[in-house]
C-alpha cells in the first residue's frame, strides 16, 4: 500500500511541479518532491518496501527529467538506504525534525548527482553544477514541512486498529 | 545454494535494485534511452493532467491580465501603430530584396531548399530535474515529432527534441549545459559554437581569434550541425573577449528567446532517422 501511495504521489506532485516552474519562470531553483518522499520512506517503510518504493520514485523523476539516465533511480534507492541509517543515531520526530532531515537528504542526493554528472559529461568540475543548490535545498526543506501532515495522514490511514482478531 | 538464496533474498533483492540503476548509468547512461512502454504509459497519463493543468492556470492569469491591459490599450495603441507603419516600410524594402534575391537565384540556377514541415506545439510543463533543461511539448509522434527534429518560435531557435511518444515530446533546451549548436555571425558569416551554461547567456566558442566579430552582432545558425536549420536566430554577441594570444576569442550569446517564458513553439527539421541513409521517420521512434 506505501508503495501504491509513494507512486501516485509522486507522480502527481513530479506533474504539479513541472507545470508550477512553467509558469513561475524558474530556471535554476527546483524542490527535490522526490527526495521528501525518499526520505519518509526512509523512517517509515520495512526494507523491502520502501527499497521498491524508492526505485519506482527515481523511475519517475528519471521518466521525468527528459533524458532518462537511471541515476535518479539509483540516487533514490541509496539514499533510502542511507537514511535508513540515521535513526539509529538520531531521533528524526516532528516536521520540524523532517524537514532538516529531507533537507540532509537533499544535499547529498544534489552532490551526488552533480559528481555522477560530471563524471559521464566531463564539461566543467562538478563544483560549477551546484551553484543552484542552497535554494535547492531551502525550498525542499519548505516542501518537507508541508507534506509532512499530508504524508503523515496517508500513514495513518494505512494502520489498522488494533482488535480481538489480530 | 536454494536455502542460502531463500535466507538472504531481501538484501539481494535490495542490492540488485540498488546496482542494476548504477550500472545501467554508468554503461551508457549519459546517452539517455530510448522510450519502453512503461515510459510511454506514464507519459501517456501525466501530459493530459500537465497540459489541463497549464490551461487552468494560464486562463485565469489571462482573465485577470485582460482587466488591467484594458487600462493602459490606447497608449499602446499608438504607439504600435507606428510600429506597424515601420514594419511596413521594412517589409516593402524587404519585399525588394526578395525579388531581387529570386531574379539572382534564377540567374545562377541556384537549387531552392525545400522548407520542412512546421509543426505547432504548446509548452506543457518543464522537467523537475535543474540539471537537464528540457520541456514537454504537445506535439508527438503522432503528429510528425521525431527525435532530432530543432525547436524555434518567430524569435529564435528553442532547442532539440530528445524523445518523442505518441501525443507528446521532450525538448532539450539550447540552454541546457550539454548543447552546442553550430552557429555563425550574420554580418560577418564568421564560424562558431554555441555552448549552453545552465540558463543565462550562452557562450561563443571556437571562434578564430582572427574572425571578425563585435559585441552586439546577431548570431544566426549554420546549419552545419545537421539539426538546425540555417539562419534561424540564435541571439546576440555580448561581452566579447579578444585575447592577446591563443587560437580562439570568447563572448557570451544573449539568447534570443527566453526559454524560461516559452508557450507555443514551432518543430522544425528532420528527426535523427532521416539523416542515416535510408532512414525513415518511422525509425526514429524505435
Amino acid at each position: 500500500m506505501k508503495f501504491l501511495v509513494s507512486v501516485a504521489l509522486a507522480l502527481a506532485l513530479l506533474t504539479l511541479e513541472s507545470v508550477l516552474v512553467k509558469q513561475a519562470g524558474l530556471e535554476l531553483g527546483r524542490v527535490d518532491v522526490t527526495v521528501v518522499l525518499v526520505a519518509f520512506l526512509a523512517l517509515r517503510a520495512t526494507l523491502m518496501e520502501g527499497a521498491i518504493s524508492a526505485f519506482s520514485v527515481g523511475y519517475l523523476l528519471d521518466l521525468m527529467s527528459g533524458q532518462p539516465t537511471w541515476l535518479y533511480t539509483f540516487l533514490a534507492v541509496f539514499i533510502f538506504l542511507v537514511g535508513r541509517l540515521v535513526p539509529t543515531f538520531v531521533e528524526v520526530r516532528g516536521a520540524l525534525a523532517f524537514a532538516l532531515f529531507s533537507m540532509a537528504a537533499d544535499v547529498g542526493h544534489s552532490l551526488l548527482a552533480s559528481f555522477f554528472t560530471w563524471l559521464t559529461v566531463k564539461e566543467d568540475g562538478p563544483g560549477s553544477q551546484l551553484a543552484e543548490m542552497p535554494l535547492q535545498v531551502a525550498l525542499t526543506g519548505l516542501a518537507a514541512l508541508a507534506l509532512f501532515p499530508l504524508l503523515r495522514r496517508f500513514e495513518a490511514s494505512q494502520e489498522r486498529p488494533a482488535g480481538l482478531l489480530r | 545454494m536454494w536455502s542460502l538464496l531463500k535466507r538472504y533474498y531481501r538484501p539481494l533483492f535490495v542490492g540488485f535494485l540498488l546496482l542494476a540503476p548504477l550500472g545501467a548509468f554508468l554503461l551508457g547512461g549519459s546517452k539517455g534511452r530510448g522510450p519502453n512502454f512503461i515510459d510511454r504509459a506514464i507519459i501517456a497519463v501525466t501530459s493530459p493532467v500537465q497540459q489541463g493543468l497549464t490551461s487552468a492556470i494560464e486562463g485565469a492569469v489571462a482573465a485577470g491580465q485582460n482587466y488591467l491591459d484594458l487600462r493602459g490599450v490606447r497608449r499602446e495603441n499608438d504607439a504600435l501603430r507606428l510600429e506597424n507603419l515601420q514594419l511596413r516600410a521594412a517589409v516593402q524594402a524587404l519585399g525588394e530584396s526578395r525579388m531581387e534575391n529570386e531574379r539572382l537565384r534564377k540567374l545562377l540556377n541556384y537549387a531552392q531548399a525545400e522548407p520542412g514541415p512546421e509543426i505547432p506545439a504548446r509548452v506543457v510543463g518543464v522537467n523537475p530535474v535543474a540539471k537537464l533543461l528540457s520541456v514537454r511539448i504537445s506535439s508527438g509522434e503522432q503528429q510528425g515529432v521525431f527525435r532530432g527534429m530543432s525547436v524555434v518560435t518567430p524569435d529564435g531557435i528553442v532547442g532539440q527534441v530528445i524523445r518523442a511518444t505518441g501525443g507528446y515530446a521532450d525538448v532539450a533546451l539550447v540552454t541546457d549545459p550539454q548543447s552546442r549548436v553550430a552557429v555563425r555571425v550574420q554580418r560577418s558569416r564568421a564560424r562558431g559554437t554555441a555552448a549552453g551554461t545552465g540558463g543565462g547567456p550562452l557562450k561563443l566558442e571556437n571562434m578564430l581569434r582572427t574572425e571578425d566579430v563585435e559585441d552586439g552582432d546577431l548570431i544566426i545558425t549554420a546549419g552545419t550541425d545537421g539539426i538546425y536549420p540555417p539562419g534561424v536566430v540564435v541571439g546576440r554577441v555580448t561581452n566579447l573577449e579578444k585575447k592577446e594570444h591563443g587560437m580562439f576569442q570568447g563572448a557570451d550569446i544573449v539568447p534570443a528567446v527566453d526559454t524560461s517564458k516559452l508557450e507555443e513553439v514551432l518543430v522544425v527539421g528532420s528527426p535523427y532517422s532521416a539523416m542515416a541513409p535510408g532512414g525513415t521517420a518511422e525509425g526514429a521512434s524505435k
